[in-house]
């Protein structure tokens, strides 16, 4: 919990990656291989518009599995993983430093922020909507953890949607505290303090603000 | 102090691979931003975050305090970011009429509009092409 950082990534690379992985939904309208449709949910999604086969999360629905996860009160590696199928988008891991047991962010990744916005405001990205969530390791309470989170993520969204004009319609928050640690037999190691950006499908058109 | 924070923004135009842009990247100014106020920021500003010009109001609070180099620039590097704003938003009335013309699928506030207008570079017109150089859309 200490500075909420993690793997460094070529961050505009990565979120443009993430973008071209999300334009053969676009072009495609088969379910991605990795999902085990039966044939008529097959069908389904085949006749809906091509984006809607990126699984659909929602900030609210990932924030509620994030607190009844709380539920489970055994150590971390006992615990099973937020039942949500975000391995199946489009996303990357951010590196952002925040200060300590604060959601300041470190003027150090002010740059990382510019990058995202950059990407986020990318011809091939512009079109897309975003989830921001934010994780921190198992050091401290779970509460103050999950509130942390919350407020580190939505300090990321507050920066992107103001200072860098990203349109605050594709961009959603949600802090996840230790909930959805990326090494659970390491709870406390750094790898689990990450800011992860997900695209989460089409705008659509926004209209003039 | 304007004057050398401009000329910063000049040679960084000219340096950053965008030759004929006349903004910079959000992550160019956020980057310089760190590099002169950095430390002003952390010894100053510290618990307040980028966003709703909460950092920028604080160095203009405490423009007495500050290093030189962050007294200098911070003001040109906030215009930095407002510049590349204002270029993407002149972007969307610059290149109306060719989304009209060679978009014409696509209403206002599409996300896709930009790239279609890249895919029709060859026909769509100046005024539209530098303004997306400008918003950073498109490198030239």
């Amino acid at each position: 919990m200490t500075d909420f950082r993690f793997a460094k990534a070529s961050l505009r690379a990565a979120l443009l990656l993430a973008g071209v992985a999300a334009v053969p939904v676009l072009l495609d309208a088969r379910p991605a291989a990795a999902q085990a449709f039966t044939p008529n949910s097959e069908i389904i999604q085949g006749l809906q518009s091509a984006v809607d086969n990126v699984p659909q999360v929602s900030a609210e629905a990932l924030r509620g599995l994030a607190q009844a996860h709380m539920k489970y009160t055994g150590p971390p590696e006992s615990r099973p993983p937020l039942a949500i199928q975000l391995d199946q988008l489009a996303q990357i891991n951010v590196e952002i430093e925040f200060d300590l047991n604060s959601a300041m962010i470190k003027p150090a990744s002010y740059r990382t922020l510019g990058s995202i916005a950059d990407a986020m405001h990318n011809p091939v990205l512009l079109g897309y909507k975003f989830l921001v969530v934010g994780n921190t390791d198992a050091t401290g309470t779970r509460e103050y953890n999950m509130k942390l989170s919350q407020e580190r993520s939505d300090a990321v969204v507050e920066a992107l949607s103001t200072t860098f004009r990203v349109d605050p319609r594709r961009l959603q928050s949600v802090g996840v505290g230790e909930e959805a640690l990326q090494d659970v037999r390491n709870p406390d190691a750094a790898i689990n303090r990450r800011v992860q950006i997900f695209n989460v499908g089409s705008a659509g058109a926004l209209s003039e603000q | 102090m304007r004057f050398a924070g401009l000329a910063l923004a000049t040679l960084l135009a000219f340096a950053g691979g965008q030759a004929h842009a006349q903004t910079v990247s959000y992550a160019q100014a956020a980057g310089l931003l760190a590099q002169h106020c950095g430390g002003d920021i952390m010894k100053h500003c510290r618990g307040l975050n980028l966003g709703n010009n909460a950092i920028h109001n604080c160095l203009v609070q405490n423009a007495a305090q500050l290093t030189p180099a962050c007294a200098a620039n911070h003001a040109s590097i906030r215009e930095m970011t407002e510049a590349r704003a204002a270029a993407q938003r002149a972007a969307h009335q610059a290149c109306d009429r060719d989304r009209a013309q060679y978009c014409p699928g696509l209403v206002p506030g599409d996300g896709n509009i930009v790239s279609c207008l890249q895919e029709a570079s060859k026909v769509v017109s100046a005024t539209c092409t530098s303004a997306l150089v400008n918003a950073g859309y498109t490198q030239q």
